[in-house]
């Protein structure tokens, strides 16, 4: 070997760069947090302003600290510790700043369109598609860059944290473009090419994993990096890796049918929501215990340094997340939980606690090395800390409380349990109004302390010097000896792959293979684990040999790691989308909207109504005996996008039809609490003035008739005049109950819209009609 | 998992790898640990098993609509006796009126205003006056009753019966008849029923 020795300097410009981004989004994104949080219990914070209104903002916020704050951190991260893991400089330093200003613009573009309406309308994927396209885009250019850094590695084995960063980086890649496919109808408006179940299916495969894969995976490998070295300790169990890092990449993927538990979402989805939710608790678990007792030896640095203890609450926090998250999941948990102020306290634990403690911890850590200079403030760190604790124990606490009492009021029986004891919505939700200002309280806690760490960071780094970090390495190491390569044969024929493809396919032909085949798939995939437990007592050092071998193989390495991901997706989505719409309509069948309605649709999804208003009626005793008869499969089956929601800030929509006359709409959006005593939604006064845009009105009905709805071949003459007529009569009726409105006013369109739902007619279930 | 040698060494070993500085102990995997999740995997097996594969548990909609019947029993066996001179006597008990006007608070005061007046108190109310001897579906207790029961949907009138139950609406009607009196004349309002809105469609 030729071992003239070079010094190897990294790119920690773009780890700066990243990790400035971060702090700054995450205030701005806080920021937001604190204000919507504020405005659902003083009304008057929405100003009567539309893009200060609280369902135009709730998207800036949950965009903003996902693919803001998280996001920039986990770039921070990434391209810090994968340069140290793997011995060579980022790929490409082009790649490198591409990917951060695409990244920024993104951001930016995404705080100038969500505010003023322009949104998909599915949760966490809001963005307009021309966004979506450069997001696309921009992703890749992180996959390229850090691909190709693994292909330049001096180091040949990858260690535990790239093997997150590859999961994270392929199956975000797979999640986001499929959530993501729609048909355009104008350069701001698009509808998505899944309708009803379909799309609330894919859309909580995408969401659920946009947690697991956005962050959780990215977080656990920046954990697998730093707090060893901020510990200075060994990691726990290398095997215990290797267990949870298998188990929780097959396993997440199968678990987002639990955001549909009790709704119209065919059974055997929702059993698999349950049951592999359940199962992902042990998984989840080993990254806690791998972060936690990696501490062992070193807790009594935690005293004085913030930076583990940091680190030592985010994994606390992820282990709390994790755990409720398996008892959410359970259908009688659900029952009480979903839709309430509970789920919002599971998931700030997430965000506040593990990804938010996580990334103060790294960027501590980062920061007096990146700029070769002490913190400026240990203390005020060590008081951003302690301010943030508080901060998310009272928002947390606050959040269960509120999600619990709320749940019991709505659930709760009089009278033998046939009549509701709180039938108003308004009484559950004025109940809960101290737990919610309590949060806010807690937020303003969080964001404070975060604020105190942009101050010490700007003091940090005032006059420093910026360092690039360097590693020696061996000229000859570039190109890597081959003697450790295996052939794509030797990837996928060997005993844990084998014994791990045979046993799931025995038992997908179980659970889906009827009585005979089911008992043979049974028999086989409990074989299959006998014989793999038995072949592993014997000859495990095989498995580990064999394994040894994949790490030093990036590819096979990935395309295993894809396999395990892509199975859940697979199974759960193709049946619901290969089985014709009319097959799973159950007894009822939506009439496609009028011209007019749809219009009043998309203004339902531009003014974000689904964030507070869900629009399924689960098949639960008291969601009947309040909203009315439970909601059907085919009642949604031509909606893009879906809008079942997932929270219940205000009471649901589905049966809303027909319940209340026009006027009563028209004078509920205009000022709701002149209709609605004790109310805190933002008054929606704008809907009253602005003209009725129908220019892309003929486009999008177009468009819906390529997705499949079954509307006429109408000119856009037709289309106006059916407009018209509908309009005027909605107009002529609230004249008559003394309300003088224009007809070419948003409000009439949203009302017609409003006053259809749940009007889809029975039809006879007919069997023989779904195999056609 | 793994078997575990009986004896530890007094230091564990690490793996004899390291990743910039990073090093791996390769410690068992805590006992514990490996319960939770075969545990969660024969759970999964029996669940599937039993709602899923030989499909012995009820489905969703099976459950719901069980629950459901069982509370129509439930109801049909205690429905109270609804009748006018009932009413009528409901109406002067202060214990039914008062329960009726919180009731009437929670629910028809954004209508009908906490006076009952409806639109003779404000021209823009969506609920008509309640207090005066105009009627537009009847004035008689029973009659009362049933349009809160069932509502007038065409007119703006939500169904109560199933949130509000027969209890409440009993009480809703003591309350509503207690600023009447029996006897008293009842003139049904033809030009109200005639100006009914077109359909919504």
């Amino acid at each position: 070997m030729s071992d003239r020795k070079i010094t190897l300097e990294f790119n920690d410009q773009i780890v700066r760069q990243f990790l400035l981004a971060s702090i700054i989004w995450g205030a701005v994104g806080m920021l937001v947090g604190v204000l919507i949080a504020a405005q659902l219990n003083f009304w008057q914070l929405n100003f009567g302003t539309p893009w200060l209104t609280w369902s135009r903002l709730r998207p800036l916020h949950t965009n903003a600290v996902i693919f803001a704050l998280v996001g920039n951190m986990m770039f921070a991260g990434v391209y810090y510790s994968t340069q140290r893991l793997v011995k060579a400089r980022l790929a490409s330093d082009f790649l490198s700043q591409l990917h951060f200003w695409g990244w920024q613009l993104i951001i930016v573009a995404a705080a100038c369109t969500l505010p003023f309406g322009l949104t998909r309308g599915k949760e966490y994927a809001e963005l307009i598609w021309p966004i979506n396209i450069a997001v696309a885009l921009i992703w890749v250019v992180f996959g390229v860059n850090f691909f190709w850094t693994l292909a330049k590695r001096r180091e040949p084995s990858l260690y535990v944290a790239i093997w997150f960063y590859i999961s994270t980086i392929i199956t975000i890649a797979l999640l986001y473009i499929v959530n993501h496919l729609s048909i355009p109808t104008s350069w701001t408006h698009s509808y998505g090419l899944f309708g009803g179940v379909q799309d609330g299916l894919v859309q909580w495969w995408y969401g659920h994993n946009a947690v697991a894969f956005f962050l959780t995976t990215p977080i656990l490998g920046i954990m697998y990096y730093f707090v060893p070295k901020a510990a200075e300790r060994p990691v726990y169990s290398y095997r215990l890796s290797v267990v949870h890092f298998w188990s929780l990449v097959f396993l997440y993927i199968w678990a987002g049918p639990h955001h549909l538990l009790n709704t119209a979402l065919p059974g055997w989805l929702q059993t698999l929501g349950m049951t592999f939710s359940l199962m992902l608790w042990a998984p989840s678990w080993g990254g806690m215990l791998n972060g936690l007792l990696t501490l062992r030896g070193a807790w009594h640095k935690l005293r004085t340094d913030p930076v583990l203890k940091f680190f030592a609450a985010g994994v606390t926090f992820y282990g709390m997340a994790t755990f409720e998250g398996p008892l959410l999941s359970i259908k009688s948990v659900n029952a009480l939980a979903h839709y309430t102020d509970w789920i919002i306290g599971h998931v700030h634990a997430g965000a506040l606690g593990w990804n938010g403690f996580m990334a103060a911890g790294m960027i501590y850590w980062l920061v007096p090395r990146l700029w070769n200079k002490p913190l400026h403030s240990i203390g005020l760190a060590n008081l951003h800390f302690w301010i943030g604790t508080v901060g998310i124990l009272l928002y947390v606490a606050a959040m269960w409380t509120s999600g619990i009492t709320q749940g019991l009021m709505l659930n709760a029986t009089t009278e033998h349990g046939t009549v509701l004891a709180y039938p108003n919505f308004l009484d559950t939700l004025n109940t809960i109004r101290p737990l919610m200002l309590m949060r806010v309280i807690g937020g303003v806690l969080y964001l404070t302390g975060w604020l105190m760490m942009g101050y010490n960071v700007w003091q940090t780094l005032r006059g420093a010097a910026r360092v690039n970090g360097t590693v020696e390495v061996f000229e000859a190491d570039a190109a890597h000896a081959p003697a450790a390569d295996l052939s794509l044969l030797g990837s996928f024929f060997n005993p844990p792959v084998l014994f791990s493809v045979i046993g799931c396919v025995c038992a997908f032909a179980w659970m889906f293979g009827g009585e005979f085949l089911g008992t043979v798939g049974l028999v086989g995939a409990l074989l299959c684990a006998v014989l793999a437990f038995a072949h592993f007592e014997s000859r495990g050092k095989k498995w580990g040999d064999w394994y040894d071998r994949l790490l030093m193989n990036s590819l096979p390495f990935t395309l295993l790691t894809f396999l395990a991901v892509v199975a859940g997706g697979l199974i759960q989505i193709i049946p619901t989308i290969v089985a014709h719409n009319a097959a799973s309509t159950e007894d009822r069948k939506q009439i496609p909207y009028t011209p007019l309605e749809l219009a009043g649709r998309d203004l339902y999804v531009r003014d974000g109504c689904y964030l507070c208003h869900s629009q399924m009626i689960r098949t639960l005793v008291p969601d009947v005996l309040r909203y009315g008869d439970y909601s059907r499969l085919g009642e949604s089956i031509y909606d893009h996008p879906y809008q079942w929601g997932s929270k219940r800030n205000g009471p649901d929509l589905a049966r809303v039809g027909g319940k209340y006359p026009n006027v009563w709409h028209l004078r509920h959006m205009e000022d709701p609490r002149s209709i609605s005593v004790g109310s805190n939604m933002p008054p929606f006064a704008w809907l009253l003035k602005n003209p009725l845009d129908t220019s892309t009105l003929a486009k999008k009905i177009s468009v819906q008739r390529m997705l499949g709805v079954p509307y006429p071949n109408w000119t856009p003459e037709q289309i106006d005049q059916r407009v018209t007529d509908q309009a005027k009569a909605i107009a002529a009726d609230l004249k008559t109950a003394g309300a003088y409105v224009a007809p070419d006013k948003e409000i009439i369109a949203l009302i017609a819209y409003l006053q259809q739902l749940g009007h889809a007619p029975i039809v006879p279930v007919a069997p023989a009609v779904a195999t056609k | 998992m793994t078997p575990t040698p009986p004896n530890l060494p007094p230091e564990d070993p690490v793996r004899n790898h390291s990743f910039d500085g990073i090093q791996e102990y390769d410690k068992r995997l805590p006992n514990w640990w490996l319960m939770t999740l075969y545990v969660s995997i024969i759970f999964w097996v029996g669940y599937w098993a039993y709602y899923e594969w030989l499909h012995v548990g009820p489905s969703n909609s099976q459950r719901v609509e069980a629950a459901l019947s069982q509370i129509e029993a439930t109801k049909l066996a205690n429905a109270p006796a609804v009748d006018d001179p009932n009413l009528w006597k409901m109406s002067r008990n202060p214990v039914f009126v008062e329960a009726g006007k919180a009731t009437f608070v929670s629910n028809c005061v954004p209508c009908h205003l906490a006076s009952m007046r409806g639109k003779s108190e404000l021209a823009t109310a969506i609920g008509p006056d309640l207090t005066d001897t105009k009627w537009i579906h009847g004035g008689k207790p029973t009659e009362i009753y049933d349009t809160i029961t069932k509502g007038v949907l065409v007119k703006g009138m939500p169904t109560w019966g199933p949130v509000l139950g027969a209890k409440k609406i009993t009480e809703v009607s003591a309350y509503i008849l207690s600023k009447h009196n029996e006897g008293e004349p009842i003139e049904l309002d033809p030009t109200a029923l005639a100006t009914a809105p077109p359909p919504v469609k």
